[in-house]
Protein backbone atom coordinates (compact mmCIF):
# COMPACT_ATOMS: atom_id res chain seq x y z
CA UNK A 1 0.00 0.00 0.00
CA UNK A 2 2.90 2.08 1.07
CA UNK A 3 4.29 2.40 -2.41
CA UNK A 4 1.13 3.25 -4.47
CA UNK A 5 0.13 5.78 -1.96
CA UNK A 6 3.97 7.74 -2.25
CA UNK A 7 3.11 7.66 -6.00
CA UNK A 8 -0.05 8.74 -5.84
CA UNK A 9 1.76 12.06 -3.19
CA UNK A 10 5.05 12.46 -5.39
CA UNK A 11 3.00 15.23 -7.74
CA UNK A 12 1.17 18.21 -6.85
CA UNK A 13 0.94 21.64 -6.74
CA UNK A 14 -0.19 23.24 -3.89
CA UNK A 15 -1.57 26.62 -4.72
CA UNK A 16 -5.22 28.68 -3.23
CA UNK A 17 -6.77 28.24 0.23
CA UNK A 18 -9.70 26.37 -0.18
CA UNK A 19 -10.30 25.80 3.38
CA UNK A 20 -8.97 28.24 6.62
CA UNK A 21 -9.72 28.11 10.14
CA UNK A 22 -9.44 31.16 11.84
CA UNK A 23 -9.28 31.34 15.83
CA UNK A 24 -11.56 28.39 16.25
CA UNK A 25 -12.86 27.92 19.70
CA UNK A 26 -15.85 25.05 20.32
CA UNK A 27 -17.40 23.37 23.51
CA UNK A 28 -20.21 20.82 23.45
CA UNK A 29 -21.33 22.45 26.39
CA UNK A 30 -21.85 26.44 27.16
CA UNK A 31 -19.89 25.78 30.51
CA UNK A 32 -17.36 22.81 29.32
CA UNK A 33 -13.94 23.36 28.76
CA UNK A 34 -13.79 23.66 24.85
CA UNK A 35 -12.66 21.29 22.87
CA UNK A 36 -10.63 23.13 20.54
CA UNK A 37 -9.71 26.87 21.39
CA UNK A 38 -8.13 29.67 18.77
CA UNK A 39 -7.18 27.37 16.75
CA UNK A 40 -6.06 28.38 13.11
CA UNK A 41 -4.90 26.41 10.09
CA UNK A 42 -4.90 26.59 6.00
CA UNK A 43 -5.97 24.18 3.83
CA UNK A 44 -4.75 24.38 0.22
CA UNK A 45 -5.95 23.05 -2.98
CA UNK A 46 -4.09 20.24 -4.33
CA UNK A 47 -2.98 19.01 -0.18
CA UNK A 48 -3.77 15.96 1.43
CA UNK A 49 -3.95 16.90 5.24
CA UNK A 50 -4.28 14.12 7.66
CA UNK A 51 -5.27 14.94 11.39
CA UNK A 52 -4.21 12.94 14.08
CA UNK A 53 -3.55 12.33 17.38
CA UNK A 54 -5.17 10.97 20.18
CA UNK A 55 -8.48 10.08 20.70
CA UNK A 56 -10.62 12.55 22.67
CA UNK A 57 -8.61 15.55 20.99
CA UNK A 58 -11.27 16.65 19.16
CA UNK A 59 -10.22 15.53 15.47
CA UNK A 60 -13.82 14.57 14.48
CA UNK A 61 -15.27 17.65 16.04
CA UNK A 62 -12.59 19.23 13.85
CA UNK A 63 -13.71 18.09 10.65
CA UNK A 64 -17.21 18.49 11.43
CA UNK A 65 -16.16 22.45 12.38
CA UNK A 66 -14.47 22.59 9.39
CA UNK A 67 -17.48 20.87 7.38
CA UNK A 68 -19.89 23.44 8.44
CA UNK A 69 -22.02 20.88 10.29
CA UNK A 70 -21.34 22.47 14.05
CA UNK A 71 -20.72 25.87 14.90
CA UNK A 72 -17.70 27.28 16.79
CA UNK A 73 -18.56 29.43 19.59
CA UNK A 74 -15.35 31.78 18.53
CA UNK A 75 -13.66 32.25 15.62
CA UNK A 76 -14.49 31.49 11.65
CA UNK A 77 -14.51 28.89 8.59
CA UNK A 78 -13.38 30.63 5.38
CA UNK A 79 -14.90 28.18 2.61
CA UNK A 80 -13.06 29.59 -0.61
CA UNK A 81 -12.01 32.97 1.07
CA UNK A 82 -15.74 33.36 2.18
CA UNK A 83 -16.83 33.72 5.80
CA UNK A 84 -19.51 31.28 7.36
CA UNK A 85 -19.70 32.74 10.30
CA UNK A 86 -23.25 34.11 11.02
CA UNK A 87 -24.40 32.28 7.37
CA UNK A 88 -27.79 30.92 7.87
CA UNK A 89 -28.18 27.28 7.68
CA UNK A 90 -29.68 26.96 3.84
CA UNK A 91 -26.63 29.28 2.97
CA UNK A 92 -24.66 26.70 5.16
CA UNK A 93 -25.85 24.01 3.16
CA UNK A 94 -25.94 25.17 0.05
CA UNK A 95 -22.16 25.49 0.04
CA UNK A 96 -21.42 21.72 2.01
CA UNK A 97 -23.45 20.57 -1.16
CA UNK A 98 -21.56 22.79 -3.19
CA UNK A 99 -18.09 22.62 -1.85
CA UNK A 100 -18.12 19.21 0.10
CA UNK A 101 -17.88 15.58 -0.09
CA UNK A 102 -17.35 13.61 2.83
CA UNK A 103 -16.47 10.07 3.68
CA UNK A 104 -17.69 9.03 7.19
CA UNK A 105 -16.27 6.24 9.13
CA UNK A 106 -18.98 3.92 8.76
CA UNK A 107 -19.65 4.58 4.93
CA UNK A 108 -23.47 5.50 6.35
CA UNK A 109 -25.08 4.91 3.33
CA UNK A 110 -28.99 4.70 3.11
CA UNK A 111 -29.66 0.74 3.04
CA UNK A 112 -32.74 1.18 1.47
CA UNK A 113 -31.91 2.70 -1.27
CA UNK A 114 -30.08 1.26 -4.05
CA UNK A 115 -26.07 1.95 -4.39
CA UNK A 116 -26.84 4.22 -7.52
CA UNK A 117 -29.12 6.21 -5.56
CA UNK A 118 -26.83 6.01 -2.65
CA UNK A 119 -24.03 7.23 -4.63
CA UNK A 120 -26.04 9.91 -6.50
CA UNK A 121 -28.11 11.40 -3.60
CA UNK A 122 -26.24 14.54 -3.16
CA UNK A 123 -27.11 15.89 -7.13
CA UNK A 124 -30.76 16.51 -4.99
CA UNK A 125 -29.20 18.35 -2.72
CA UNK A 126 -27.14 20.53 -5.28
CA UNK A 127 -29.90 20.88 -7.47
CA UNK A 128 -28.19 19.31 -10.82
CA UNK A 129 -29.11 16.45 -12.70
CA UNK A 130 -29.56 13.43 -11.76
CA UNK A 131 -29.21 11.45 -14.58
CA UNK A 132 -25.92 13.03 -15.65
CA UNK A 133 -25.41 12.00 -11.86
CA UNK A 134 -25.86 8.37 -12.81
CA UNK A 135 -23.99 8.66 -15.62
CA UNK A 136 -20.39 9.43 -13.57
CA UNK A 137 -21.61 7.21 -10.28
CA UNK A 138 -21.05 4.61 -13.21
CA UNK A 139 -17.75 5.62 -14.15
CA UNK A 140 -16.95 5.93 -10.54
CA UNK A 141 -18.16 2.45 -9.63
CA UNK A 142 -15.99 0.87 -12.03
CA UNK A 143 -13.06 3.09 -11.37
CA UNK A 144 -12.52 1.96 -7.66
CA UNK A 145 -13.60 -1.44 -8.61
CA UNK A 146 -16.71 -1.51 -6.31
CA UNK A 147 -17.60 -4.80 -8.46
CA UNK A 148 -21.50 -4.49 -7.00
CA UNK A 149 -24.14 -3.85 -9.27
CA UNK A 150 -25.48 -0.49 -9.14
CA UNK A 151 -28.92 -1.83 -8.76
CA UNK A 152 -28.35 -3.80 -5.25
CA UNK A 153 -28.87 -2.07 -1.98
CA UNK A 154 -26.23 -1.73 0.28
CA UNK A 155 -27.15 -4.21 2.78
CA UNK A 156 -25.64 -6.80 0.84
CA UNK A 157 -22.19 -5.39 0.46
CA UNK A 158 -19.09 -5.91 2.37
CA UNK A 159 -16.99 -3.21 4.82
CA UNK A 160 -14.84 -2.19 1.95
CA UNK A 161 -17.62 -2.12 -0.97
CA UNK A 162 -19.59 -0.05 1.64
CA UNK A 163 -16.49 2.18 2.02
CA UNK A 164 -15.53 2.83 -1.68
CA UNK A 165 -19.74 3.52 -2.60
CA UNK A 166 -19.23 6.15 -0.11
CA UNK A 167 -16.20 7.36 -1.64
CA UNK A 168 -17.85 7.32 -5.21
CA UNK A 169 -20.85 9.53 -3.45
CA UNK A 170 -18.20 11.93 -2.26
CA UNK A 171 -16.32 11.95 -5.70
CA UNK A 172 -19.73 12.18 -7.73
CA UNK A 173 -19.49 16.01 -8.22
CA UNK A 174 -15.61 16.57 -8.09
CA UNK A 175 -15.94 18.85 -4.71
CA UNK A 176 -13.05 21.21 -4.26
CA UNK A 177 -12.91 20.27 -0.82
CA UNK A 178 -13.05 15.83 0.65
CA UNK A 179 -13.48 15.64 4.45
CA UNK A 180 -12.92 11.76 5.81
CA UNK A 181 -13.33 11.11 9.36
CA UNK A 182 -11.46 7.58 9.82
CA UNK A 183 -12.35 6.76 6.49
CA UNK A 184 -10.11 3.37 6.68
CA UNK A 185 -10.75 2.80 10.10
CA UNK A 186 -12.88 -0.67 9.66
CA UNK A 187 -11.22 -1.60 6.01
CA UNK A 188 -9.11 -4.72 4.93
CA UNK A 189 -5.75 -3.51 3.78
CA UNK A 190 -6.34 -3.25 0.07
CA UNK A 191 -9.89 -1.05 0.49
CA UNK A 192 -8.15 1.02 2.64
CA UNK A 193 -5.27 1.79 -0.09
CA UNK A 194 -8.23 1.66 -2.99
CA UNK A 195 -10.13 4.61 -0.81
CA UNK A 196 -6.66 6.58 0.52
CA UNK A 197 -5.38 6.70 -3.10
CA UNK A 198 -8.86 7.62 -4.49
CA UNK A 199 -9.10 10.83 -2.18
CA UNK A 200 -5.04 11.60 -2.84
CA UNK A 201 -5.97 11.29 -6.66
CA UNK A 202 -8.60 13.74 -6.00
CA UNK A 203 -6.38 16.44 -3.97
CA UNK A 204 -4.06 15.97 -7.58
CA UNK A 205 -6.94 17.56 -9.29
CA UNK A 206 -6.83 20.74 -7.62
CA UNK A 207 -8.73 19.80 -4.56
CA UNK A 208 -8.09 20.14 -0.75
CA UNK A 209 -8.45 16.79 1.21
CA UNK A 210 -8.46 16.55 4.84
CA UNK A 211 -8.58 13.30 6.48
CA UNK A 212 -8.84 12.33 9.85
CA UNK A 213 -6.95 8.96 10.99
CA UNK A 214 -5.14 6.90 13.33
CA UNK A 215 -3.18 5.20 10.73
CA UNK A 216 0.30 5.97 10.69
CA UNK A 217 0.63 4.64 7.05
CA UNK A 218 -2.32 6.88 6.01
CA UNK A 219 -0.85 10.32 7.36
CA UNK A 220 2.67 9.34 6.10
CA UNK A 221 0.75 9.53 2.06
CA UNK A 222 -0.45 12.42 3.35
CA UNK A 223 1.16 15.74 1.57
CA UNK A 224 1.35 17.08 5.45
CA UNK A 225 -0.06 16.09 9.21
CA UNK A 226 -1.37 18.34 11.81
CA UNK A 227 -1.42 16.66 15.62
CA UNK A 228 -3.66 17.65 18.01
CA UNK B 1 -37.02 21.07 -11.60
CA UNK B 2 -35.89 20.93 -8.24
CA UNK B 3 -39.19 20.56 -6.77
CA UNK B 4 -40.18 17.55 -8.73
CA UNK B 5 -36.59 16.15 -7.80
CA UNK B 6 -37.57 16.54 -4.12
CA UNK B 7 -41.06 14.99 -5.31
CA UNK B 8 -39.69 12.74 -6.57
CA UNK B 9 -37.00 11.63 -3.23
CA UNK B 10 -40.47 12.17 -1.50
CA UNK B 11 -42.12 9.36 -2.77
CA UNK B 12 -39.33 6.85 -3.20
CA UNK B 13 -38.36 7.59 0.48
CA UNK B 14 -41.86 6.61 1.63
CA UNK B 15 -41.42 3.40 -0.96
CA UNK B 16 -38.00 2.13 0.75
CA UNK B 17 -40.24 2.76 4.44
CA UNK B 18 -42.95 0.03 3.47
CA UNK B 19 -43.22 -0.69 6.93
CA UNK B 20 -44.26 2.99 8.84
CA UNK B 21 -45.41 4.30 5.11
CA UNK B 22 -48.25 1.00 5.36
CA UNK B 23 -48.75 2.03 8.71
CA UNK B 24 -49.40 5.93 8.52
CA UNK B 25 -51.54 5.09 5.16
CA UNK B 26 -53.54 2.33 7.63
CA UNK B 27 -53.92 5.21 10.14
CA UNK B 28 -55.63 8.17 7.40
CA UNK B 29 -57.34 5.45 5.88
CA UNK B 30 -59.22 4.19 9.03
CA UNK B 31 -60.03 7.71 10.14
CA UNK B 32 -61.30 8.46 6.56
CA UNK B 33 -63.33 5.45 6.91
CA UNK B 34 -64.67 6.24 10.26
CA UNK B 35 -65.29 9.94 9.70
CA UNK B 36 -66.96 8.78 6.64
CA UNK B 37 -69.09 5.87 8.04
CA UNK B 38 -70.18 7.69 11.26
CA UNK B 39 -70.37 11.23 10.28
CA UNK B 40 -70.53 10.61 6.57
CA UNK B 41 -73.68 8.17 7.14
CA UNK B 42 -75.15 10.86 9.06
CA UNK B 43 -74.48 13.38 6.92
CA UNK B 44 -75.83 11.71 4.42
CA UNK B 45 -78.83 10.68 5.74
CA UNK B 46 -78.98 14.53 7.11
CA UNK B 47 -78.41 15.57 3.48
CA UNK B 48 -80.92 13.74 2.47
CA UNK B 49 -83.56 14.73 4.89
CA UNK B 50 -82.97 18.47 4.80
CA UNK B 51 -83.33 17.89 1.19
CA UNK B 52 -86.47 16.74 1.51
CA UNK B 53 -87.25 19.75 3.23
CA UNK B 54 -85.47 21.71 0.68
CA UNK B 55 -87.86 20.80 -1.80
CA UNK B 56 -89.57 23.83 -3.50
CA UNK B 57 -93.17 22.63 -1.12
CA UNK B 58 -90.73 23.41 1.88
CA UNK B 59 -90.14 27.11 0.35
CA UNK B 60 -93.45 27.89 -0.94
CA UNK B 61 -95.53 30.99 0.16
CA UNK B 62 -99.33 30.60 -1.24
CA UNK B 63 -101.10 33.51 -1.23
CA UNK B 64 -104.92 33.52 -2.05
CA UNK B 65 -107.21 36.75 -2.31
CA UNK B 66 -110.85 36.79 -2.95
CA UNK B 67 -112.30 37.75 -5.88
CA UNK B 68 -113.22 40.96 -4.23
CA UNK B 69 -109.54 41.82 -2.83
CA UNK B 70 -108.51 43.54 -6.07
CA UNK B 71 -105.05 41.85 -6.20
CA UNK B 72 -104.48 41.31 -10.19
CA UNK B 73 -101.73 39.85 -12.47
CA UNK B 74 -99.42 42.75 -12.49
CA UNK B 75 -98.46 42.22 -8.74
CA UNK B 76 -95.81 39.97 -10.24
CA UNK B 77 -93.91 43.09 -11.58
CA UNK B 78 -93.91 44.06 -7.89
CA UNK B 79 -93.05 40.89 -6.50
CA UNK B 80 -89.94 40.63 -9.19
CA UNK B 81 -88.23 43.17 -7.24
CA UNK B 82 -88.17 41.73 -3.82
CA UNK B 83 -84.80 39.85 -3.18
CA UNK B 84 -84.73 36.21 -1.89
CA UNK B 85 -87.43 35.17 -4.58
CA UNK B 86 -86.44 32.01 -7.11
CA UNK B 87 -90.28 31.67 -8.57
CA UNK B 88 -93.21 33.40 -8.52
CA UNK B 89 -96.69 33.13 -10.61
CA UNK B 90 -100.28 34.18 -10.47
CA UNK B 91 -103.65 32.07 -10.98
CA UNK B 92 -106.75 33.19 -11.85
CA UNK B 93 -109.65 31.87 -9.95
CA UNK B 94 -111.01 28.00 -11.13
CA UNK B 95 -113.36 27.92 -14.29
CA UNK B 96 -114.57 24.47 -15.17
CA UNK B 97 -114.03 23.13 -18.44
CA UNK B 98 -114.74 19.62 -20.47
CA UNK B 99 -113.30 17.53 -23.49
CA UNK B 100 -114.59 19.58 -26.52
CA UNK B 101 -115.47 16.20 -27.84
CA UNK B 102 -117.78 15.19 -24.69
CA UNK B 103 -119.33 18.15 -23.37
CA UNK B 104 -121.42 16.52 -20.44
CA UNK B 105 -118.17 14.90 -19.31
CA UNK B 106 -116.34 15.17 -16.05
CA UNK B 107 -115.77 18.83 -15.35
CA UNK B 108 -111.93 20.07 -14.43
CA UNK B 109 -111.05 23.34 -12.98
CA UNK B 110 -109.13 25.55 -15.30
CA UNK B 111 -106.80 28.33 -14.04
CA UNK B 112 -105.53 31.15 -16.46
CA UNK B 113 -101.68 31.50 -15.00
CA UNK B 114 -99.37 34.57 -15.19
CA UNK B 115 -95.46 34.42 -14.58
CA UNK B 116 -92.28 34.20 -16.58
CA UNK B 117 -91.06 30.86 -15.36
CA UNK B 118 -93.71 28.72 -16.44
CA UNK B 119 -91.33 26.39 -18.10
CA UNK B 120 -90.51 24.54 -14.28
CA UNK B 121 -94.31 23.37 -15.00
CA UNK B 122 -93.34 21.83 -18.12
CA UNK B 123 -95.06 24.39 -20.10
CA UNK B 124 -92.63 25.35 -22.72
CA UNK B 125 -91.10 28.87 -22.40
CA UNK B 126 -92.00 29.99 -25.77
CA UNK B 127 -95.69 28.67 -26.62
CA UNK B 128 -96.72 28.09 -30.55
CA UNK B 129 -99.80 29.91 -30.11
CA UNK B 130 -99.19 31.95 -26.78
CA UNK B 131 -102.30 32.11 -24.80
CA UNK B 132 -104.11 29.74 -27.00
CA UNK B 133 -103.16 26.85 -25.39
CA UNK B 134 -104.37 24.24 -22.66
CA UNK B 135 -101.65 22.35 -20.24
CA UNK B 136 -103.10 19.68 -17.96
CA UNK B 137 -101.64 16.87 -15.72
CA UNK B 138 -101.82 13.13 -15.58
CA UNK B 139 -104.83 13.15 -13.65
CA UNK B 140 -106.80 15.85 -15.22
CA UNK B 141 -105.92 14.63 -18.78
CA UNK B 142 -106.99 11.52 -17.70
CA UNK B 143 -110.78 12.79 -16.25
CA UNK B 144 -111.02 14.82 -19.90
CA UNK B 145 -110.57 11.75 -21.62
CA UNK B 146 -107.31 12.63 -23.25
CA UNK B 147 -105.06 10.61 -22.10
CA UNK B 148 -102.83 11.35 -25.87
CA UNK B 149 -102.28 14.91 -24.96
CA UNK B 150 -104.40 15.81 -27.64
CA UNK B 151 -107.79 17.35 -28.42
CA UNK B 152 -108.75 20.85 -26.49
CA UNK B 153 -111.04 21.53 -23.69
CA UNK B 154 -113.94 23.61 -24.05
CA UNK B 155 -114.48 26.19 -20.36
CA UNK B 156 -118.27 26.30 -19.12
CA UNK B 157 -117.50 30.55 -20.44
CA UNK B 158 -117.75 28.77 -24.06
CA UNK B 159 -114.15 29.26 -25.04
CA UNK B 160 -112.15 26.71 -26.43
CA UNK B 161 -108.64 25.81 -25.99
CA UNK B 162 -106.05 23.32 -27.58
CA UNK B 163 -104.29 21.02 -25.37
CA UNK B 164 -100.66 21.91 -25.46
CA UNK B 165 -98.78 19.64 -23.78
CA UNK B 166 -98.50 17.66 -20.07
CA UNK B 167 -97.88 19.45 -16.63
CA UNK B 168 -95.62 18.56 -14.28
CA UNK B 169 -97.16 19.37 -10.86
CA UNK B 170 -95.09 19.88 -8.28
CA UNK B 171 -95.88 20.07 -4.21
CA UNK B 172 -96.48 23.16 -4.10
CA UNK B 173 -99.22 22.42 -6.70
CA UNK B 174 -100.46 19.61 -5.66
CA UNK B 175 -103.36 20.98 -3.64
CA UNK B 176 -104.96 22.38 -6.93
CA UNK B 177 -104.93 18.42 -8.31
CA UNK B 178 -106.12 17.76 -10.86
CA UNK B 179 -104.97 20.86 -12.61
CA UNK B 180 -105.47 22.74 -16.27
CA UNK B 181 -103.35 25.69 -16.60
CA UNK B 182 -103.60 28.42 -19.69
CA UNK B 183 -100.55 30.15 -19.70
CA UNK B 184 -101.14 33.68 -20.85
CA UNK B 185 -98.45 35.76 -22.62
CA UNK B 186 -96.45 37.99 -20.54
CA UNK B 187 -95.03 40.15 -23.36
CA UNK B 188 -98.54 42.24 -23.31
CA UNK B 189 -99.47 44.32 -20.48
CA UNK B 190 -102.05 42.52 -18.49
CA UNK B 191 -103.66 43.73 -15.22
CA UNK B 192 -106.10 40.22 -15.03
CA UNK B 193 -107.84 39.62 -11.58
CA UNK B 194 -106.24 36.56 -10.13
CA UNK B 195 -106.68 34.68 -6.58
CA UNK B 196 -103.91 33.03 -6.09
CA UNK B 197 -99.89 33.86 -5.64
CA UNK B 198 -97.43 31.27 -5.71
CA UNK B 199 -93.89 32.77 -4.63
CA UNK B 200 -91.13 30.46 -4.15
CA UNK B 201 -88.00 31.37 -1.75
CA UNK B 202 -84.54 31.20 -2.26
CA UNK B 203 -84.21 29.34 0.65
CA UNK B 204 -86.34 28.02 3.65
CA UNK B 205 -84.85 30.97 6.43
CA UNK B 206 -85.82 33.64 3.87
CA UNK B 207 -89.50 32.11 3.84
CA UNK B 208 -90.91 34.40 6.52
CA UNK B 209 -89.32 37.21 5.53
CA UNK B 210 -90.18 36.80 1.82
CA UNK B 211 -93.44 36.62 3.06
CA UNK B 212 -93.84 39.64 4.62
CA UNK B 213 -92.30 41.18 1.59
CA UNK B 214 -94.87 40.23 -1.17
CA UNK B 215 -97.78 41.21 1.76
CA UNK B 216 -96.66 44.61 0.98
CA UNK B 217 -96.30 44.85 -2.31
CA UNK B 218 -99.47 42.58 -3.03
CA UNK B 219 -101.51 45.38 -3.64
CA UNK B 220 -105.23 44.19 -2.39
CA UNK B 221 -107.51 46.57 -2.30
CA UNK B 222 -109.13 44.93 0.88
CA UNK B 223 -105.99 43.40 3.33
CA UNK B 224 -108.93 41.07 4.78
CA UNK B 225 -109.43 38.85 1.88
CA UNK B 226 -106.16 37.74 1.22
CA UNK B 227 -104.51 34.79 3.25
CA UNK B 228 -100.99 33.73 3.10
CA UNK B 229 -100.00 29.60 3.96
CA UNK B 230 -96.39 29.26 4.39
CA UNK B 231 -94.24 26.42 5.27
CA UNK B 232 -92.62 28.30 7.97
CA UNK B 233 -92.75 25.85 10.82
CA UNK B 234 -90.99 23.44 8.40
CA UNK B 235 -88.21 25.88 7.81
CA UNK B 236 -87.88 25.78 11.83
CA UNK B 237 -87.97 22.43 11.86
CA UNK B 238 -84.94 22.43 9.27
CA UNK B 239 -83.00 24.61 11.01
CA UNK B 240 -83.40 22.13 14.91
CA UNK B 241 -82.00 18.83 12.63
CA UNK B 242 -79.57 20.98 11.41
CA UNK B 243 -78.62 22.24 14.14
CA UNK B 244 -78.31 19.09 16.25
CA UNK B 245 -76.76 16.76 13.84
CA UNK B 246 -74.30 19.77 12.70
CA UNK B 247 -73.21 19.61 16.09
CA UNK B 248 -72.72 16.26 16.93
CA UNK B 249 -71.07 15.35 13.19
CA UNK B 250 -68.24 18.30 14.37
CA UNK B 251 -67.63 17.09 17.41
CA UNK B 252 -67.13 13.36 15.87
CA UNK B 253 -65.08 14.42 13.85
CA UNK B 254 -62.83 16.50 15.91
CA UNK B 255 -62.37 13.73 17.88
CA UNK B 256 -61.45 11.53 15.33
CA UNK B 257 -59.14 13.70 13.72
CA UNK B 258 -57.30 14.54 17.38
CA UNK B 259 -56.92 10.48 17.69
CA UNK B 260 -55.68 10.41 13.83
CA UNK B 261 -53.53 13.19 13.96
CA UNK B 262 -51.51 12.35 17.89
CA UNK B 263 -51.50 8.40 15.57
CA UNK B 264 -49.41 9.54 12.58
CA UNK B 265 -47.39 12.40 14.84
CA UNK B 266 -46.24 9.12 16.88
CA UNK B 267 -45.42 7.20 14.03
CA UNK B 268 -43.74 9.76 12.56
CA UNK B 269 -41.49 10.28 15.14
CA UNK B 270 -40.35 6.50 15.64
CA UNK B 271 -39.56 6.74 12.00
CA UNK B 272 -37.11 9.89 12.57
CA UNK B 273 -35.78 8.37 15.69
CA UNK B 274 -35.29 5.29 13.62
CA UNK B 275 -33.52 6.84 10.45
CA UNK B 276 -31.81 9.29 12.85
CA UNK B 277 -28.66 8.48 10.73
CA UNK B 278 -30.16 8.84 7.98
CA UNK B 279 -31.14 12.62 8.32
CA UNK B 280 -27.79 13.33 9.99
CA UNK B 281 -26.58 12.35 6.30
CA UNK B 282 -28.68 14.07 4.53
CA UNK B 283 -27.82 16.88 6.48
CA UNK B 284 -23.29 16.25 5.56
CA UNK B 285 -24.21 15.79 2.37
CA UNK B 286 -25.49 19.70 2.14
CA UNK B 287 -29.36 19.02 2.97
CA UNK B 288 -30.47 22.21 4.19
CA UNK B 289 -32.87 21.88 7.37
CA UNK B 290 -35.85 22.87 5.29
CA UNK B 291 -35.56 20.43 2.93
CA UNK B 292 -35.32 18.05 5.25
CA UNK B 293 -38.63 19.62 6.94
CA UNK B 294 -40.31 19.50 3.11
CA UNK B 295 -39.31 16.00 2.57
CA UNK B 296 -41.32 14.70 5.41
CA UNK B 297 -44.27 17.00 4.58
CA UNK B 298 -44.33 15.76 1.24
CA UNK B 299 -43.68 12.29 2.36
CA UNK B 300 -46.68 12.63 4.52
CA UNK B 301 -48.64 14.38 2.40
CA UNK B 302 -48.10 11.75 -0.25
CA UNK B 303 -48.99 9.05 2.04
CA UNK B 304 -52.30 11.31 3.04
CA UNK B 305 -53.51 11.11 -0.27
CA UNK B 306 -53.10 7.74 -0.95
CA UNK B 307 -54.76 6.92 2.44
CA UNK B 308 -57.64 9.63 1.73
CA UNK B 309 -57.75 8.31 -1.27
CA UNK B 310 -58.37 4.71 -0.13
CA UNK B 311 -60.65 5.46 2.73
CA UNK B 312 -62.94 7.24 0.87
CA UNK B 313 -63.58 5.04 -1.60
CA UNK B 314 -63.40 2.06 0.49
CA UNK B 315 -66.03 3.79 2.90
CA UNK B 316 -68.57 5.10 -0.29
CA UNK B 317 -68.49 1.38 -1.14
CA UNK B 318 -69.34 0.00 2.17
CA UNK B 319 -72.52 2.67 2.27
CA UNK B 320 -73.57 1.65 -1.51
CA UNK B 321 -72.94 -2.06 0.09
CA UNK B 322 -75.26 -1.26 3.10
CA UNK B 323 -78.07 1.28 0.96
CA UNK B 324 -77.27 4.26 3.22
CA UNK B 325 -76.75 7.76 1.69
CA UNK B 326 -73.48 8.98 0.38
CA UNK B 327 -72.33 12.40 2.19
CA UNK B 328 -72.61 15.36 -0.86
CA UNK B 329 -68.93 15.57 -2.60
CA UNK B 330 -68.58 18.96 -1.03
CA UNK B 331 -68.60 17.43 2.45
CA UNK B 332 -65.81 14.58 1.16
CA UNK B 333 -63.36 16.99 -0.44
CA UNK B 334 -63.36 18.83 2.76
CA UNK B 335 -62.86 15.70 5.04
CA UNK B 336 -60.01 14.91 2.53
CA UNK B 337 -58.87 18.04 2.82
CA UNK B 338 -58.88 18.49 6.88
CA UNK B 339 -57.49 14.81 6.91
CA UNK B 340 -54.41 15.84 4.63
CA UNK B 341 -53.92 19.08 6.54
CA UNK B 342 -54.51 17.29 10.15
CA UNK B 343 -51.18 14.35 8.89
CA UNK B 344 -49.38 17.34 7.72
CA UNK B 345 -49.76 19.29 11.14
CA UNK B 346 -49.09 16.61 13.38
CA UNK B 347 -45.61 15.33 11.13
CA UNK B 348 -44.59 19.06 11.51
CA UNK B 349 -43.05 18.18 15.00
CA UNK B 350 -41.28 15.30 13.79
CA UNK B 351 -39.68 16.86 10.52
CA UNK B 352 -38.51 19.60 12.41
CA UNK B 353 -36.82 16.95 14.99
CA UNK B 354 -35.78 15.06 12.00
CA UNK B 355 -33.94 18.39 10.78
CA UNK B 356 -32.46 19.36 13.65
CA UNK B 357 -30.48 15.74 13.94
CA UNK B 358 -27.03 16.59 14.15
CA UNK B 359 -24.69 14.74 11.85
CA UNK B 360 -21.65 14.45 13.93
CA UNK B 361 -24.08 12.62 16.73
CA UNK B 362 -25.57 10.19 14.06
CA UNK B 363 -22.65 9.61 11.79
CA UNK B 364 -19.86 9.04 14.36
CA UNK B 365 -19.19 6.03 15.30
CA UNK B 366 -17.80 5.77 18.86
Amino acid sequence: MNEQLEAAAADHNPSRVLLEAQDLTFAYRANAHPILEGWSAKFLSGTTTALTGPSGRGKSTLLYLLGLMLRPAAGDILVDGRATTGLRDVQNAQIRAGYFGFVFQDAALDPSRTVLDNVTESSLYRGTDRKKAAVRARDLLERFNVGVPPARRPGQVSGGQAQRIALCRALIHEPQILLADEPTGNLDPESSAVVVEGMISHSRTGAAVVIVTHSPEVAAACDREIRL
Amino acid sequence: MRSLAILREAIVTARSQPVASALTILMITGMVLAVMLTTGRTVGAEQQVLGSLDDLGTRSIVIRAESSAGVTSSVLDRIAVVDGIEWAAAFTSAVDATNTLVLDGTKVATRYAYGSHLDILGIPASSPDPGHLAYASSGALERLGLPDVAGSITLTTGTQYGVGGQLTTPDFLAPFEPLVLIPQPTSAPVDDAVNVVIVIADSPELVAPVSDAVLSVIGADDPTKVTVQTSEALAELRGIIQGQLGAFSRGLVVILLAVTGALVAIILFGLVMMRRKDFGRRRALGASRRLIVGLLLLQTGALGLVGTGLGVAASSLALVASSDPLPSTSFILALSTLTLVTALLAAVAPAVAASRREPIRELRVP
